[in-house]
């Protein structure tokens, strides 16, 4: 309880981290069958920072980025990004900020199979009904090499591209914040090498703030920081995070 | 977001095309049917125009009352020769004729058998001579100048082979005669009247052979050119007898066309009733396509979602997707239904209705009742899905959560209970009232119940009906019926609109064995005589034949009473109803009244009225009661209700004495005469021979007559049968789209159960069961329905002579039966499809 004050209160003089959950509770089921996936999470994700999540099976880690999201609804608790509280949005609201705030990468690389790669990419401005920023989009497939696939359907894309097409399309509309879900979970080491890389990138050189939720510990160390996830709590940080230093922390968790 | 829906559209054009095909169909019905209908219209519309076109003027009786009845030249009296001089006399009128028309003249075939036309009337006129008048152009001969000789037309003469100086025999309403043929005629140019015969004599012939000797039913005018018509019309008016009037040659043109377009639409809502039927039969499987097809896409719309989709545009995306399937849909259906109108008068040619035939008329209002209709359907059936599609939550796209509502079921309970409910009430009311809006809408919110509420008893249903399959075909039988009963949701809605078309053909089944009971014990419970005979040609009582066939029958030995039955139209507390008369004499002998109050003969001998006692307590009568009535030809009066009978089917509600009757209406052909013998139905050859003078009477024991009553009932049902057939197809295009679906969707299960050793034949079996387990369930729901329906609909009826309800058991088994067949028939493409899937691509696929 005073944690969570100090929380609300201490980031109140400073601009608005790009995310953050207070007391954040989520269960599933009900009586003697109920599961606590979230049990009361503080956390905050920092503007133009790159986050991990980390965690075992079962930590709550994907739970806790759809409810931070707006994709899930929490049992209790209050999620913001930036200065906007999801709770307090309607539908339309949620929508409103999928569209123009957030980005999502998932494990699964989610293209809308009837399009091409360069449709799937200008969706979220098409579906807003906003111009295309040219400049940006040819931009972004260029750095993310996949100019020369723009005109292919997903199923004729490999594994790697068909991911580097869904980040094109969660930063072409330029959003406050990537979540990413497990992006490198369907990919051979190579791409995700690649993949990890460019998300690196994008933070570093046009300062994106990303959360993505992980196990693997090669890919945490990307990130400027990992929040480690277990039985629903937050169970420590790391600062700079390093693979061997994220595996360490990581063993201790499981034991 | 137009993009995304036209992709998807374009994705998958096998479903789009299984899919619009059930609305293709139920377009092409109504596209063909206006099609027909307007071709019908335009047809006697030029034909009337053609005939009327260059007579300026048509003097004839007023008539107290119009009907739509056939023959409505003979509603009016005759008008006496006298007349025409003072016509001839007016200022401005080029030249008038007197006609005799619109009188029934049968031909009989080098063959010795009556020529009939199916529908078209057998027309017997006078032949003007005056070109400028006539109607008639002579083709070939010389026109008809003495008593012996006629005109045909070139129709009829090509048809059954005359020329010119043959000789024809005629069934005229006295004796029949024969004559020479002088002259083969056209009307105007078409050397056919919409299928009709023709048969014009020289006017005092005419005047002779259909009793008009001294009158003319009118007289033609034509108005010397130049003149004021508008002044000729009423100095002709100012010179006529009281009673007769004179209207433009355009009026009667009009009045004709009009009630011919009455019957016409009498004919064509018919036929769009049914094509509604097969466009909710369609709606049917459009609902449940999109509702498996939204089910299908969860992961792809939750995506779109997340990308920011707002449920708005989801909901336009689906509703776009089915109005694009609905607008191409409707354009084929309207292209085909040209098609259909051909194939719809063949339908109709088959079953012994010929129409007329004019050039195909494709109007505007054709496209657009099509469009509105076939888009408005597809679209409408949609929104439940798309209401789907809105709720699913943005997280069903990364999650496996496919939010299998159960809570729903509830809701949908009380809903399809409203609906059911809601549904037997109207239809309740409609039956009792009776309202034919108020029953259709009724049984449509039967259907839509209960297609509600059938997934509840889904899964039990296809567990008991699948377990006879399960123990013949082992593991295929088995999973089959495991798929019928694991979405019960998809099983009942794929056989809802099997379950729509069988209903209608059970209630067809029911009612129509109901009718053919009743028919023959009415035919018992009405009529004493040993022998019927009726008009010859098809629908039995049209057109009637010659009064001289009684006065030959009464004299044949062994017959001992005979009475003569006529029917016609008069104005009964101010509305249009029929009248049947009888022989006062010989009543006892040859119909069945039983009486209610009052007498029969006596009455009838007295010039009163007899009503039945439907009429009676519906209008709160009794006997002594004055009734104000109206005849056509002799004006108001007032009549005495002089009994009142038990409905009696074969004589309607209103009956005179054949006195009465003649002295009101203008030369009647009698429908029917009765016969009794003193040895029962014994004495067909003597009856037969000493009527084969007439050829166009068909002599009938009762107990034949009773059959051909049940026959007609029987081909009117089969016409019925074959018009529903449509919506039938269409719910089997329902299940084939479904079980492609399903295949589509269990690609990875079926590639799974290949790897583990499956057999393509276990599969294609295992498909063919769950398409069986789903026909036999939709069939054997609406064939409950249906027997209930049909039943409550024989029962409303019980006043109009349906007093039996005969539930056909053996039919509506055949029906069970066929509807496995059919399901069977099915799946066939679908198994298939599926046995032949790829074993690795299959495990492949996700």
């Amino acid at each position: 309880m005073v944690l969570t004050d100090q929380a609300s209160t201490g980031t109140a003089a400073s601009p608005p981290p790009a995310a953050r959950a207070i007391d954040l509770v989520k269960t599933y089921g009900k009586g003697d069958a109920v599961v606590r996936a979230l049990d009361a999470i503080n956390v905050e994700f920092e503007r133009g920072r790159f986050t991990a999540v980390m965690g075992p099976s079962g930590s709550g880690k994907s739970t806790l980025m759809h409810c931070m999201a707006g994709l899930d609804t929490p049992t209790s608790g209050r999620t913001f990004v930036g200065s906007e509280e999801i709770g307090l949005l309607d539908d339309s609201g949620l929508t409103q900020m999928r569209r123009d705030r957030i980005g999502f990468v998932f494990q699964s690389f989610n293209l809308v199979p009837t399009l091409t790669a360069g449709e799937n990419i200008t969706l979220p401005a098409d579906l807003a009904g906003a111009k295309v920023d040219q400049e940006w989009f040819h931009y972004l497939v260029e750095q993310l090499g996949i100019s020369d696939r723009l005109s292919h359907r997903p199923t004729e894309m490999s594994g790697g591209q068909q991911q580097r097409a869904a980040c094109a399309r969660a930063l072409i509309n330029r959003p406050d914040l990537i979540f990413a879900d497990e992006p490198t979970g369907n990919l051979d080491s190579n791409s995700s090498a690649e993949m990890l890389a460019f998300l690196r990138r994008s933070v570093t050189e046009f300062g994106q703030s990303i959360v993505m939720v992980t196990h693997d510990p090669r890919g945490a160390a990307n990130a400027d920081r990992v929040v480690f996830l277990a039985d629903g709590r937050v169970e420590g940080e790391l600062v700079s995070p390093t693979a061997d230093s994220v595996l360490e922390r990581m063993k201790r968790l499981g034991s | 977001m137009w993009k995304v829906t036209l992709k998807g559209l374009l994705a998958h054009k096998l479903r789009l095309a299984l899919t619009g095909l059930a609305i293709v169909l139920g377009v092409t019905f109504i596209s063909g049917t206006l099609v027909l209908t307007d071709t019908l219209h335009n047809t006697f519309d030029t034909l009337f125009g053609h005939i009327y076109q260059k007579v300026d003027f048509v003097v004839r009786a007023e008539t107290a009352f119009t009907s739509n009845g056939q023959g409505g030249g003979a509603q009016r009296k005759s008008i006496p020769e006298s007349v025409i001089t003072s016509v001839r006399n007016t200022p401005g009128v080029a030249g008038a004729e007197g006609n005799i028309t619109g009188v029934p003249a049968q031909y009989v075939a080098k063959d010795g058998k009556a020529i009939t036309t199916g529908g078209a009337p057998n027309l017997g006129l006078s032949y003007d001579p005056n070109p400028q008048l006539s109607s008639l152009t002579l083709a070939e001969g010389s026109p008809p100048t003495t008593s012996t000789e006629v005109a045909m037309d070139e129709g009829t003469a090509q048809k059954y082979g005359f020329h010119p100086g043959d000789r024809v025999k005629i069934l005229l309403p006295g004796v029949p005669e024969t004559f020479t043929i002088s002259g083969l005629v056209r009307f105007g140019t078409a050397n056919n009247l919409a299928g009709a015969t023709l048969a014009a004599f020289d006017l005092p012939t005419a005047q002779v052979l259909f009793d008009q000797v001294g009158h003319y039913n009118s007289i033609n005018i034509l108005a010397q050119p130049g003149a004021d018509k508008a002044n000729v019309q009423r100095a002709i008016a100012r010179g006529l007898p009281p009673g007769v009037e004179v209207v433009t040659g355009q009026t009667v043109a009009n009045e004709n066309t009009n009630s011919i377009n009455q019957a016409l639409s009498f004919f064509s809502t018919a036929l769009l009733v049914f094509a509604f039927i097969s466009l909710f039969v369609g709606a049917f499987t459009i609902f449940n396509t999109f509702s498996i097809t939204v089910g299908q896409r969860t992961r792809e719309l939750a995506l779109l979602r997340i990308v920011g989709a707002s449920r708005r545009q989801l909901f336009r995306s689906v509703l776009l997707e089915a109005g694009l399937l609905g607008l191409v849909a409707s354009l084929v259906g309207l292209g085909l239904g040209v098609l259909g109108a051909l194939g719809l008068e063949a339908l109709l040619k088959g079953f012994g209705i010929t129409l007329p035939s004019g050039p195909l008329i494709f109007q505007t209002r054709t496209v657009i009742a099509c469009l509105v209709v076939g888009i408005g359907v597809t679209v409408i059936a949609a929104i439940s899905p798309a209401r789907r599609a809105v709720r699913i939550p943005p997280v069903a796209a990364i999650s496996d959560h496919q939010g299998q509502a159960t809570e729903l079921s509830t809701r949908r309970l009380l809903v399809g209970g409203v609906f059911a409910v809601a549904g037997i009430a109207l239809l309740a009311v409609g039956l009792t009232k009776p309202a034919i809006q108020l029953v259709g809408l009724g049984a449509v919110g039967i259907f839509i119940g209960i297609g509600m509420l059938a997934p509840t008893f889904a899964r039990p249903l296809a567990s008991v009906l699948g377990r006879p399959l399960a123990g013949i075909l082992g593991i295929s039988g088995r999973l089959g019926r495991e798929n019928s009963m694991r979405s019960p949701r998809r099983t009942a809605q794929t056989s809802s609109a099997l379950m729509v078309g069988l209903a209608l053909v059970a209630t067809i089944a029911v009612f129509g064995a109901s009718l053919s009971k009743s028919a023959t014990s009415s035919v018992d419970n009405a009529i004493s005589a040993d022998y019927i005979i009726t008009a010859a040609g098809n629908g039995g009582g049209q057109g009637g034949f010659s009064n001289s066939v009684a006065p030959v029958a009464a004299r044949l030995p062994g017959v001992t009473a005979v009475s003569t039955v006529y029917a016609g139209q008069f104005e009964f507390q101010r509305s249009v109803s029929s009248l049947a008369a009888v022989s006062a004499d010989h009543l006892a002998q040859t119909v069945i009244l039983r009486m209610d109050s009052g007498t029969s003969a006596p009455a009838l001998a007295a010039g009163e009225l007899l009503v039945d006692t439907t009429v009676a307590n519906s209008k709160h009568l009794s006997v002594g009661s004055a009734i104000p009535v109206k005849f056509a030809q002799t004006g108001s009066s007032t009549m005495r209700i002089g009994g009142i009978y038990k409905p009696n089917a074969l004589i309607g509600s209103f009956l005179v004495g054949d006195s009465f009757f003649l002295s009101h209406f203008n030369n009647p052909l009698p429908i029917a005469v009765l016969l009794r013998t003193s040895s029962g139905p014994t004495i067909t050859p003597t009856v037969t021979s000493g009527l084969s003078a007439y050829p166009n009477v068909k002599i009938q024991t009762r107990s034949q007559f009773e059959q051909s009553q049940q026959a007609q009932v029987n081909q009117l049902l089969g016409l019925v049968y074959a018009l529903l057939a449509l919506a039938v197809v269409i719910s089997l295009i329902g299940i084939v789209n479904t079980l492609m679906l399903s295949v589509f969707e269990r690609t990875h299960e079926i590639g799974l159960l290949r790897a583990v050793g499956m057999r393509r034949r276990q599969i294609r079996a295992m498909i063919r069961s769950e398409s069986v387990i789903i026909a036999v369930f939709g069939a054997l729901i609406g064939i409950v329905v249906g027997s209930v329906l049909g039943a409550a609909l024989s029962a409303s009826l019980k006043n109009q002579g349906i007093t039996d309800i005969v539930i056909p058991v053996p039919n509506l088994v055949v029906f069970l039966v066929l509807a496995a067949l059919l399901g069977l028939g099915a799946a066939a493409w679908p198994a298939r499809r599926a046995a032949k899937l790829d074993v690795l691509a299959a495990i492949a696929a996700d």
